[in-house]
């Protein structure tokens, strides 16, 4: 499996659990941290507790945007680049329905370049790539 | 070439132009010997001393099938994909909860 997926029914409007996950506010209520905006392209990030191996920080952006059906980001935290993907489906005016899609987790051939590229081959202080290596070992 | 002092060192591994042309290639899927030094161009002993330094960092893993031997990229980071999907699972599961609560604690205030 590849990918995470999960579906909830909220006894809300649609605008309201909308209203919830394209606010910058409403996100740090629930979700975490963050300085989003609801502008397609807008690079922000989300700040959590540092964990070993991962530094606290999301890195996203907005790739998709229609509200009030359908957010699509980009998330990028530890050695992982993936998309995380928010669909709204009204029910009834008073019910919705959440699926979220955490979408991009994959094998070693396709993360350890992204991983290498990011720090560049030069960069590479000769601390970050065996904590990592030690990470995977323990994993 | 040189080897490397400690098993840790995986920098000094990655640090040669031919062992980062080899790992380029057993992440793209399973290698032999014969492959890798076909694909090198260098002698066969050679390319042997660079897999025991990728081994010996831990990047590179080996599998024996028969008489054959198959290097790629270490396994373990596919376990530690694993970990990442089961963390996120149960870190959206509580978040969701969390939405509800976001949710009714709006309504109740008649936001």
């Amino acid at each position: 499996m590849r990918a995470i997926r999960l579906t909830r029914i909220y006894d809300h409007p649609r605008e309201d659990v909308w209203a919830a996950i394209a606010d910058s506010q409403a996100l740090a209520a629930w979700l975490m941290p963050n300085d989003f905006q609801p502008v397609l392209g807008h690079g922000f990030t989300f700040r959590t507790k540092p964990a070993p191996g991962f530094d606290g920080i999301v890195h996203a952006k907005v790739l998709e945007i229609v509200p009030p059906e359908r957010l699509v980001l980009s998330w990028k935290g530890g050695p992982l680049d993936t998309t995380v993907t928010f669909d709204l489906t009204a029910l009834s005016a008073t019910r919705t329905r959440l699926t979220l899609v955490h979408d991009g987790f994959r094998g070693l051939s396709n993360l350890m370049p992204r991983f290498f590229l990011g720090l560049g081959w030069r960069d590479l202080t000769g601390r970050k790539l065996p904590d990592y290596i030690a990470r995977a070992k323990s994993g | 070439m040189g080897y490397v002092a400690n098993d840790q060192d995986a920098f000094r591994a990655i640090a040669d132009p031919n062992r980062r042309k080899m790992l380029d290639a057993m992440m793209a899927g399973e290698q032999t010997v014969g492959q890798l030094t076909a694909l090198l161009g260098v002698r066969q002993p050679t390319v042997s001393q660079h897999l025991r330094v990728l081994r010996l960092a831990g990047l590179v893993g080996e599998r024996r099938e028969g008489r054959n031997c198959f290097y790629s990229t270490n396994p373990s980071e596919l376990a530690e994909v694993a970990a990442w999907l089961a963390k996120y699972r149960a870190f959206w599961n509580d978040r969701l909860d969390a939405l509800a609560v976001h949710l009714k604690r709006k309504e109740s205030r008649g936001v």
